[in-house]
């Protein structure tokens, strides 16, 4: 039996999947970013091949996507993260026309053609509103984990109208809120509510055609899946494995050049084929 | 007249192209120890070839702008004039200008720019007007406004002998008559009518060159490209306008050109993509962006940039009759304004049409941060080409001259991933 690796070198954690030759994930890790970018994909693709009970030796190619994929320096080739989540979308979802990704600094919505190809894709540009960060921001804000903001959210009876997503300025507008007496629960979702309209409009930029699959690390908030489903008046799909989404795309990439005939050689130069 | 003297052209067409340009950079900085009357003008709607007739040293602040851009020392000049006081939103060109303005004139190429005589501004651009007033307060000197009309219509070009091309281009000629009196005012010699049908002339001929230059990177392999060599053949076609030496600069490029295609020869050696290139250039990392499509076989084949930055000139075949040399100038400076304000209207379906023409695979759309008219249309043009032709797309944003405002990883990532789309239906298109 051959394996593959997928790792989605991402700008707030590293990913990492193995999988085997007929596509089967057996083994994930996910890290926080907050070591060196190479150490970080390192470390994850170890933490993976354990959790898979592999060893290095018996992984015959691996991709490196997000935008660290230039410093895994064991990734034989590079995809970037707008295909990668495609493809990881479609293997869970099979008639996923639109995807969206929020990530923790780029948001991206991508139209995905009838025989699976990626016809089109937008993201933010120059500014991470609208993103993970945002929430991020309000965590530090609010005192709150991370993974707390969605559901306290959702608790929310007169929501906040926020007027502002821009990352930089998310602590002074919530603490001006809070102020004026607002209860955190609505504030956080007049929050969610204005990234969620942002998040909308950039899937409408490249056409909304269902089914909508919702990838990484924010589609585990549920209030931002309720909110989007609402803004974009369609059901999104939701793995569970969202966040390894674009590391599952980049080991489906692998299998590729390995059923191709490509074993990893690192000091070769490889032919990018999709 | 622009360039006093000039060596023999050689063999190179960009290299010459250089040249050229830099010659004529200096050839400003002696302009008052020569005596020459100097008048600054815009790219769009300036009547150069009125002012040339007197023989007036043209300065195109746009071009020293965009110089600063080129030669890594915009950041100097915009940040003096932010220190001044102008908002980092502020059109770039019209900071690097300002931020010329408060370093005595001293330009990055080495020539301290003299001051104007006499500038010309026009409704083309919607800061032309208060950027000349910047120069109005600055150096004292009087700014002539030219307000040539736009259309709005599904038609951009007005009907020959229909009364709005009549009374557009009386309007227009009546104010170019203006013109000429402050320029016999200036220059204490007078308006000689077969001096300016000369020069219409040269343009004329520039004209049919430049159009016949651009149907040459129809070709597969594409010879030159768009959006790296095009630029210093538009920047010579700016500023030796109606000059000798333009006429035999384009001679010379079109004769290379001509003789690539007949080799094969493309400027990219292995060309996968033909791509069309929509907006403005990056002029600050100019090299960095051609390279990241390069690297990809992807070649800018086409770029809308080149039909219509060169003021009057473009590639919708304008041509001037000398037999009326003001009036025609003023007929042919209406349609070009024509077209270029309503340009909005109707560029998508040019770009489709070079689509077609260039049989290109991608259409490249470049938004500017700190100009967003130049952006206006791109997303409903983006999303016409994408729905009705599946034309794939790429929007990038960065901006004329501000490095402030590329981030690298982030339109490495974009073309990467365009590239990978280009792949795929490459792909999908040999399995059938």
């Amino acid at each position: 039996m051959e394996y593959v690796a997928g790792i989605d070198s991402g700008s707030t954690q590293a990913k990492g999947v193995i999988l085997d030759e007929h596509g089967s994930l057996v083994g994930q890790a996910i890290l926080n970013m907050e070591r060196n970018m190479s150490t970080a994909a390192e470390e994850v693709f170890h933490l993976a091949l354990a959790d898979a009970q592999r060893r290095p030796e018996e992984i015959a190619f691996t991709v490196a996507t997000g935008y660290g994929r230039y410093r895994v320096t064991f990734g034989d080739l590079q995809v970037t993260e707008i295909s990668c989540h495609a493809r990881g979308a479609l293997a869970e979802f099979p008639a996923t026309h639109t995807v969206l990704d929020i990530g923790g600094q780029d948001t991206k919505a991508i139209r995905i053609g009838d025989a699976g190809e990626v016809t089109d894709f937008a993201m933010n540009d120059k500014c991470a509103a609208g993103t993970g960060r945002f929430l991020g921001a309000a965590s530090f804000a609010l005192e709150l984990p991370l993974s707390e903001l969605g559901s306290l959210a959702m608790q929310a009876t007169a929501p906040v109208k926020i007027t502002t997503t821009c990352t930089v300025f998310a602590e002074s507008e919530i603490i001006g809120h809070l102020a004026k007496g607002h209860r955190p629960e609505d504030v956080l979702m007049g929050m969610h509510h204005a990234i969620a309209t942002r998040c909308a409009s950039l899937v409408r930029r490249v056409g909304l055609a269902s089914e909508v699959t919702f990838t990484g690390g924010v589609s585990r908030n549920v209030a931002m899946v309720t909110l989007l489903q609402e803004v974009l008046g369609t059901p999104l799909n939701v793995s569970a494995r969202a966040q390894f989404m674009g590391a599952l795309g980049a080991g489906l990439y692998a299998l590729d050049q390995v059923r191709a005939g490509r074993r990893s050689a690192h000091s070769q130069e490889q032919e990018v084929v999709l | 007249m622009v360039s006093p003297q000039t060596s023999p052209i050689e063999a190179d067409a960009r290299a010459t192209g250089q040249r050229l340009i830099n010659q004529w950079l200096a050839s400003l900085g002696t302009a008052r120890e020569r005596g020459q009357p100097v008048a600054y003008v815009f790219v769009m709607g300036n009547a150069i070839e009125i002012l040339q007739s007197f023989g007036f040293a043209l300065v195109f602040p746009e071009i020293n702008s965009l110089q600063t851009g080129v030669r890594k020392a915009a950041p100097d000049f915009l940040a003096k004039a932010e220190d001044f006081g102008f908002s980092p939103d502020v059109c770039s060109y019209v900071k690097a200008d300002v931020g010329l303005m408060l370093s005595n004139m001293q330009h990055p190429s080495g020539v301290r720019m003299p001051p104007p005589d006499l500038a010309i501004a026009s409704n083309l651009c919607n800061v032309y007007i208060k950027w000349a007033e910047i120069w109005e307060r600055h150096f004292g000197t009087p700014a002539f406004v030219l307000d040539i009309p736009g259309k709005r219509h599904a038609e951009w070009r007005s009907a020959p002998d229909s009364a709005t091309r009549i009374a557009d281009t009386r309007w227009v000629e009546g104010q170019f008559r203006d013109l000429i009196a402050q320029c016999e005012a200036i220059t204490g010699q007078r308006f000689d009518p077969d001096r300016l049908a000369e020069i219409e002339v040269n343009v004329n001929e520039m004209l049919r060159l430049w159009i016949e230059i651009l149907a040459f990177n129809r070709s597969r392999p594409s010879p030159y490209n768009a959006m790296l060599d095009g630029l210093t053949y538009m920047g010579v076609l700016n500023a030796y306008r109606g000059t000798r030496e333009g006429v035999e600069f384009m001679r010379l490029l079109y004769a290379e050109v001509a003789d690539k295609v007949a080799r094969g020869e493309g400027r990219v050696s292995n060309e996968r993509f033909r791509l069309i290139f929509s907006g403005t250039p990056c002029y600050v990392n100019l090299r960095r962006m051609i390279e990241l499509f390069e690297s990809h076989g992807g070649v800018f084949a086409a770029a809308d940039y080149l039909t219509y930055a060169a003021g009057g000139l473009d590639s919708a075949g304008l041509f001037y009759d000398p037999s009326r040399p003001v009036e025609s100038l003023a007929e042919v400076s209406t349609l070009a304004a024509q077209m270029g304000l309503s340009n909005h209207f109707f560029s998508h379906h040019t770009l489709a049409q070079q689509v077609k023409d260039y049989a290109a695979d991608g259409l490249v759309y470049h938004g500017i941060k700190s100009c967003r008219t130049v952006a206006t249309s791109m997303a409903d043009n983006r999303e016409y080409l994408t729905s009705r032709y599946g034309l794939p797309t790429l929007y990038i944003e960065s901006d004329l001259i501000d490095p402030r405002y590329w981030s690298d990883a982030q339109i490495k990532n974009r073309v990467d991933a365009f590239f990978e789309v280009l792949e795929q239906r490459t792909l999908l298109a040999k399995r059938g």
